[in-house]
């Protein structure tokens, strides 16, 4: 395991398989997909920075790359991918064995280049806040504040506008000197970029140009227009504080609760998609092209519009996941369409979305999350604007530290790939571009179809998950090149860094090929990436396929998996084991049954949305992590230890902090609690339980601090009603019909889920057969 | 008969009339107490144009209601056969007489006005109580009903109930009934001014915009005063903008609706606030309009999409609606074309079918109107404009939801900026009522053929009144269905059921009782001149768009014709065929008649946004105004130091006839609209010191402001002009006209006893309607 995560700290890169499948029958045969998940921009502190641009080949446009040939003597070198001879250009002439440029060094595989370092204006990255008025006075204030912080915060030269919704869509000029002005929309009206330029006076009395595209300041409109709208934070900021009289000031101070009258039968009308749509085109008209951001803070579910989720009618209940599946969400499709027209709209705009949901209701992230993840957008979901799930998420984008998100923009991904090696798609937070190349697969996972992705937002930890289809067939040419059984992959990522300018990020790889029976395929399997692999493609499935049985995949994938790698002797269940590669993959298997992405009835369409955005955009680690939590366990005997994932880690004078990302959970024993309660901590002589008290709320600190979203901290007791959000992700070894006995101070799962040694005696009697 | 005198020749040749001796309106000095009846005889009111004071005795004051024929003939045939029409003039709000005594209030308390059950007639002075008190008799229908406890009195020996002189309702014409909640379908609604200015280039450029908002400015503070007055304001252009006025925003925010196709409003409160919360905001705001458009480079109004949008802002409450508008409605809903420059193009439809451009250009404002005017809303536009504006499809607004149009043509930002000002203010000051609703009742014996006025009708009996004014007038026009019975009185009532400005529910009901006659010579003499005229009028400004302009005159001069012909022919005694025979009442018949075909509404070579507004100016005119409308006023200004002061201000006015004018004379002339002063070309350079402040008019522009200066001419002048302004309700617009320009051309236009090319002189005029007399009866 230890070796595919050092390969992970230097190229960002975790595969299923890291010894690749011969051929495509044997690729089948594998069960797990060859897949890997890539973090494009995850900051590699020794990654060289090359001032000048990237020497290509000029066939197949690959990059000079560490594994390429070089022939000092004449100057050539030879692609790696599509073996075509390449010389070096002139600059390279000095190039000999001893003089190498860092694209050649063995280590440098991956690289970036940043081919105008210091040159020219760079545009200022552009935050269109779009805020949600249809809410209480307080969640309003909540919001007052938590923006005006984030302004606050942000880098002084980016742009910032502001629209607020609910009944209508108004667009706040800021730049307008003698009185506070808006722009009032409709809210069930869609609004097309044409009609934004014709009624938002971008032409200003003049008449409109007859032809070409018109947008931005280069083409037709004038600066001062688009000033309007977009005013540098730096001045949102000094204005605030040199002189209350100013407009900015105004607008957050005076940002008022939607004044339409709500029926007490009705809920709000709120025109969420209207809003984004005028935000979109809005960015569109003004910043073609450039970074920008949408930040849409919603408080409620859209009920006007064309991406309503719900009628206005109270009596009528936001669509649950059993509508979905029945046809009884009536909004939904039509929503759908909407905001994958908006997506669409975004990706060619190069802007990203992204969303703030605070709500106790839905707000509609299952309609808005084609939208949302495309872009690249961020997405937080939390009970209020005052929640710290929300509070603290939204400073973490803006706040520099070193766990500030680096946020980019503008990013463009390919791969190239060496023959027989396609890709069926990616499955995380991009959008085809639609350029089909001999590298896309017929089949079709993801985002596929192409060899080039957008990502028009994207950050250090954005992971794309890419699967691979082997495209070798079985024959007699196969085995004739076992010679030459490498190949290798090369990910090129371009986008806006924060600093402004446009960066290329280069990583090449190579992999083995292994064919025939008895070979060291086992070897390599990574299945920690496995499972998060899995995970993804089932959530995939479970969202695009009709009737996908999620359970019987997961159960049938196993089993064969287990069948072909495991060591047994036929219809001997007790026979059976698994080498350590694959030992704990069926535990992770068992977790994924019971978790959020298979179990979706539990919980509403909107979650199961969110915690699948976030799944495609998560590493690794993070996402075994939302598979299988992590349990530590604390007590006066020992230091704190990881302990199973089981009901049996539970004990009176034990305090458990679990981890399951989106939820931090610290459980005190219920002796613990007691004690606790009477105030031993405070007490002198009782410091080491001040201590063991204290160990587990810093750690739990700590998780909190690096992570983004900021997860959730539950602080409970046993017996308490907190103590679900332990129990619901503990392994039932002892519930109400086991035969298990309980432990003096432990606990019991009342359910009917079987545990995980139940499950394993099915899969190794079934494995077996 | 012998109530006929003669008038003109003896001989038929036209040499023969003296121009002086020709029937001429001669002005009453002195106050007329009239007693509006005497002896249970209703008596004859004073011309409208007279000083009067009016003792209401049982009749309402004829400012609130005239009669064409005081006097109803008690068959459809005797009226059919003297050509003269049965109409009423009802100005149910008319301002009275300052000596006057003010309309009675009466409270019944819960029970509400007594009414008659079956036609639902008010209780009246006209209503016969009998049986001791215990029934009575309505003078509308003849119902007879219980009289109720709680109103029950005893008869006295002379068969009048002994409280009627202690009660209003039973002694006086007009009284005002506290409403009960059965008159109310919803709580009375607050006053609501709403102010829509136009900030497009055209309005911004020429100084409109900024005319309007000091007009604003200036104006609010004379709303009335109180919690239940609110107002708002917005402008536009190619976009609507409303403005936030809520007080605890720092300043006043503006809202801007870009969607001129399919209007909102963008907020639900604070867009019309309690003008006592936003006196601040809205000063600060509409100092600030004018500079904050300054460099506004967009063309385009979108007239019929702001008021839509500001209709749907005022729709929770209704309210009067004011607009300013500077250009043609170019964009949006309801946009207009350049229809005149069309007509011009097209010459030979447009000779054919001219009357067509001034019907509205299509239905898009007029079921907008109807729309407002259902929910109260009352339109007033004030347009301020050099250019053509198409009026004939814009006043179909104001027409339909009780307002008007005021017409600033050309606008000029030096001297229209006072008369704005003061026609907003008195627009928003003068004695008003909304969401009324008014019906005519009558004896049985007669029914109502017609309302026409500024009013929205959906049912035949009533007519909806979103606002009612003091000025306005609506004519009633009455046809037989029965007989009456010679001896007996034809009872006339209106009900009017208004919110006063302080949120109060009123009706106002005023009663008139007329005796019948058969007799035709008795409908000549009870006739009432003035308002058969501005019935005339009103029927030619109908006209106007659905005939071509001779059919309208000719239809004007036949009527003319048919009266004088069956009074030469039913009632004169003197049988000489040579002898132009004029009933006395109706004298001055053929002048006005002259003036009307010479006027703006009917001349041939009128623009045609001044007709349109013609017509739409007569449409709610009232009896006072009418005659002047037509024929104006002149007064010779330069002598008027010469003259001795009796009394009154005002002097003896000239015949229209330039006869009249001298080189050396300074003339004023007014229509209650404009005041025209004409300078001859040999005037004293004293005299235009002292009125104008420079030896020569050549340094004075043709729209100007008149100045006091400090010498007793000027004062006097002065005197006069506001004396003028007092008894019009009006602000005159001024214009000065030098002999041997076309601003001295304008003013000779007036001189309507001329012969020019429009038609013929007035002595011409009285020998052409003789000659038409004699054929007819040969």
């Amino acid at each position: 395991m230890a070796e595919f995560l050092d390969l992970e700290a230097q190229d960002g890169v975790r595969m299923t398989w890291n010894v690749f499948p011969g051929t495509k029958q044997e690729a089948e045969g594998c069960v797990i997909p060859a897949a890997c998940i890539y973090t494009p921009l995850k900051p590699i502190p020794s990654v060289h920075v090359l001032p000048y641009a990237a020497l290509r080949c000029r066939i197949c446009r690959a990059i000079l790359n560490p594994f390429s040939i070089v022939d000092y003597a004449s100057k050539i070198w030879i692609c790696p991918f599509c073996f075509q001879r390449n010389h070096f250009p002139q600059h390279y002439a000095s190039i000999s064995e001893d003089n190498l440029p860092a694209e050649l060094f063995p280590q440098c595989t991956t690289i970036e280049y940043d081919s105008s370092p210091g040159i020219g204006p760079t545009v200022p990255p552009v935050f269109l806040f779009v805020v949600d008025t249809c809410v209480i006075e307080e969640e309003i204030g909540y919001l007052k504040s938590a923006i005006a912080q984030a302004i606050e915060l942000l880098p002084e030269k980016s742009l910032v506008g502001l629209i607020t919704f609910g009944t209508y869509v108004q667009v706040h000029e800021l730049g307008f000197g003698q009185i506070p002005k808006s722009y009032i929309f409709k809210g069930s009206k869609e609004m097309t970029k044409d009609q934004i330029l014709e009624q938002m006076n971008f032409f200003a009395g003049k008449p409109r140009p007859a032809v070409g595209v018109v947008a931005g300041a280069r083409d037709g409109l004038s600066t001062e227009s688009i000033a309007r709208f977009l005013l540098p934070a730096a001045e949102c900021v000094l204005l605030q504080m040199v002189d209350d009289k100013t407009y900015r000031f105004h607008v957050l101070e005076e940002l008022q609760k939607d004044p339409w009258p709500v029926a007490t039968d009705q809920r709000a009308l709120r025109c969420t998609s209207t809003a984004l749509s005028v935000a979109a085109s809005l960015l569109g008209v003004c910043v073609p092209g450039s970074g920008a951001r949408i930040m849409a803070f919603v408080g409620g579910p859209s009920t006007e519009g064309p991406g309503s989720i719900v009628s206005k009618n109270l009596s009528e209940p936001i669509r649950s996941h059993k509508d979905l599946d029945k046809g009884g969400a009536p909004f939904y499709n039509k929503a759908l369409k909407f905001y994958e027209g908006l997506s669409k709209q975004l990706v060619h705009q190069g802007h990203v979305l992204d969303l703030f949901a605070c709500a106790l209701d839905q707000v509609g992230i299952a309609e808005l999350k084609v939208a949302v993840e495309r872009s690249g957008g961020i997405v937080v979901l939390a009970e209020s604007f005052g929640h710290s799930v929300f509070k603290d998420s939204l400073r973490r984008i803006f706040l520099t530290s070193d766990y500030d998100l680096g946020l980019s923009f503008n990013g463009v991904f390919e791969i190239n790939c060496s023959k027989d090696v396609k890709v069926q798609g990616i499955i995380g937070p991009c959008a085809s571009l639609e350029k089909k190349g001999p590298l896309s697969s017929e089949t079709v996972v993801g985002q596929g179809n192409t060899s080039a992705w957008k990502m028009c937002g994207l950050d250090k930890k954005t992971s794309l998950c890419i699967v691979f289809d082997i495209a070798r067939k079985d024959g007699p040419d196969a085995v004739g090149q076992s010679t030459n059984n490498q190949f290798y992959f090369q990910f090129l990522t371009y986008y806006q860094h924060n600093d402004g300018h446009m960066r290329l990020r280069v990583t090449t790889l190579s992999r083995r090929w292994v064919a025939g029976p008895g070979s060291s395929q086992a070897t390599g399997f990574d299945q920690e990436t496995g499972a998060a692999v899995m995970t993804r493609l089932v959530s995939f499935k479970m969202e695009t396929e009709a009737d996908f049985d999620p359970i019987r995949w997961l159960d049938r994938s196993l089993i064969r998996l287990c069948s072909k790698f495991g060591d047994y002797q036929k219809e001997s269940p007790s026979s059976f084991s698994l080498s350590p590669r694959f030992s704990i993959f069926p535990q992770f298997m068992f977790h994924l049954r019971r978790s959020q992405f298979v179990q979706v009835f539990n919980n509403s369409p909107d979650e199961t949305a969110y915690f699948r955005m976030i799944l495609n955009r998560e590493n690794v680690s993070n996402s075994v992590v939302m598979i299988q939590p992590s349990l530590i366990s604390y007590s006066f005997h020992s230091v704190p230890e990881p302990t199973l994932l089981d009901v049996t880690a539970i004990a009176a004078d034990k305090i458990l902090l679990l981890d399951s990302y989106f939820t931090v959970v610290v459980f005190h024993g219920i002796s613990i609690a007691q004690w606790r309660n009477a105030g031993y901590q405070n007490q002198a002589g009782h410091e080491t339980f001040a201590l063991l008290l204290q160990a587990p709320r810093d750690d739990a600190e700590a998780i909190r601090k690096e992570r983004f979203p900021v997860p959730r901290l539950v602080i409970c007791d046993q017996h308490g009603s907190q103590a679900r959000f332990l129990l619901a992700k503990l392994n039932p070894s002892v519930s109400y019909n086991s035969d298990n006995r309980v432990a003096p101070g432990g606990d019991v799962i009342f359910t009917d889920d079987v545990s995980f040694e139940v499950f394993l005696d099915h899969l190794q009697r079934l494995a077996v057969q | 008969m012998g109530n006929s005198p003669l008038a003109g020749s003896q001989t038929s040749t036209p040499s023969k009339i003296d121009p002086n001796q020709i029937p001429r309106p001669m002005p009453g000095s002195s106050i007329i107490i009239f007693e509006t009846r005497q002896g249970n005889q209703a008596n004859i009111p004073p011309p409208s144009s007279s000083d009067f004071i009016v003792k209401d005795t049982g009749n309402c004051s004829p400012r609130l209601m005239r009669c064409t024929l005081n006097q109803v003939p008690c068959t459809g045939d005797l009226l059919e056969t003297s050509c003269m029409p049965l109409a009423l003039m009802v100005q149910p709000l008319s301002l009275p007489h300052p000596s006057e005594e003010p309309i009675h209030v009466v409270d019944l308390g819960e029970s509400g006005p007594l009414r008659c059950s079956r036609c639902k007639g008010y209780i009246n002075p006209f209503m016969r109580f009998v049986d001791q008190g215990r029934r009575f008799i309505c003078n509308l229908c003849g119902y007879t009903d219980e009289t109720p406890r709680d109103y029950f009195c005893n008869l006295g020996p002379d068969g009048r109930r002994r409280d009627a002189d202690e009660r209003p309702e039973l002694c006086r014409g007009t009284v005002e009934f506290v409403a009960t909640k059965e008159y109310m379908v919803r709580d009375p609604m607050p006053a609501a001014f709403f102010f829509l200015v136009d900030v497009s280039m055209n309005s911004i450029q020429t100084g409109a915009t900024a005319a309007a908002c000091s007009a604003i400015g200036q104006a609010i503070a004379d709303l009335p005063e109180g919690p239940r007055t609110m107002v708002g304001i917005a402008t536009f252009d190619s976009a609507i903008h409303f403005y936030n006025l809520k007080r605890a925003l720092q300043q006043p925010m503006m809202l801007i609706v870009p969607d001129i196709q399919d209007v909102y409003t963008p907020l639900h409160t604070d867009i019309i606030v309690p003008v006592a919360e936003c006196r601040q905001h809205l000063e600060q705001l509409l100092e600030s309009i004018p500079t904050m458009f300054e460099e506004n480079k967009v063309a385009d109004s979108a007239f019929g999409a702001a008021i839509k949008a500001a209709f749907l802002a005022l729709k929770p409450t209704g309210g009067k609606l004011l607009v300013f508008q500077s250009v043609l409605p170019s964009a949006g809903l309801g946009s207009l074309s350049l229809r005149e420059a069309e007509g011009r193009t097209n010459i030979s439809a447009g000779e054919k079918e001219a009357h067509k451009l001034l019907q509205p250009a299509d239905n898009t404002l007029k079921t907008m109107a109807i729309e407002f005017a259902e929910y109260q809303v009352c339109v007033d536009v004030f347009i301020t404009t050099q250019t053509f504006i198409d009026l004939s499809s814009i006043s179909v607004v104001p027409r339909t939801t009780g307002g008007q149009v005021y017409y600033y043509y050309p606008f000029s930002a030096l001297s229209d900026t006072a008369k704005l000002y003061n026609d907003l203010r008195w627009n928003i000051s003068r004695p008003q009522g909304f969401e009324a609703v008014m019906r005519v009742r009558c004896s049985q014996g007669i029914q109502v053929q017609e309302y026409s006025g500024n009013f929205c009708k959906r049912i035949p009996t009533d007519i909806d009144l979103p606002g009612i004014d003091c000025d306005k007038t609506i004519m009633v026009t009455f046809k037989h269905d029965d007989k009456f019975q010679e001896g007996l009185e034809c009872a006339f009532q209106c009900a009017l059921l208004y919110t006063t400005v302080y949120g109060q529910r009123r009706i106002r009901v005023s009663n008139l009782s007329l005796p019948c006659t058969s007799v035709l010579s008795n409908l000549f003499r009870s006739a009432d001149l003035d308002t058969q005229f501005a019935c005339f009028l009103k029927q030619a400004a109908s006209g106007i768009p659905t005939r071509s302009l001779s059919q309208v005159r000719e239809q004007i001069m036949n009527l003319c014709i048919s009266i004088l012909h069956c009074y030469r022919k039913f009632c004169a005694t003197v049988s000489s065929a040579g002898q132009l025979i004029l009933p006395e009442a109706l004298k001055l018949l053929p002048l006005y008649t002259l003036a009307l075909t010479k006027g703006i509404g009917l001349r041939n070579d009128g623009r045609l946004d001044d007709r349109a507004y013609w017509v739409s100016h007569a449409g709610a005119l009232s009896v006072p105004l009418a005659v002047p409308m037509v024929y104006p006023r002149m007064i010779p200004i330069h002598d008027l130091n010469l003259k001795e002061e009796d009394g009154s201000v005002l002097l003896s006015t000239l015949p229209l006839s330039s006869e009249h004018l001298n080189d050396e004379g300074i003339y004023l002339l007014e229509n209650g609209e404009d005041c025209l002063i004409y300078v001859g070309n040999m005037v004293n350079p004293d005299v235009l010191q002292q009125i104008f402040g420079y030896t020569s008019v050549n340094g004075v522009s043709t729209q100007f402001v008149l100045e006091q200066f400090n010498n007793d001419l000027s004062k006097k002048l002065n005197n006069v002009i506001n004396e003028i302004r007092r008894q019009r309700s009006s602000y005159l617009r001024m214009r000065l006209c030098r002999k041997g320009d076309p601003s001295g051309m304008l003013f000779l236009s007036n001189m309507v006893e001329d012969k020019n090319p429009g038609g013929l002189s007035y002595v011409e005029f009285l020998v052409h309607v003789h000659r038409q007399i004699q054929a007819k009866m040969a």
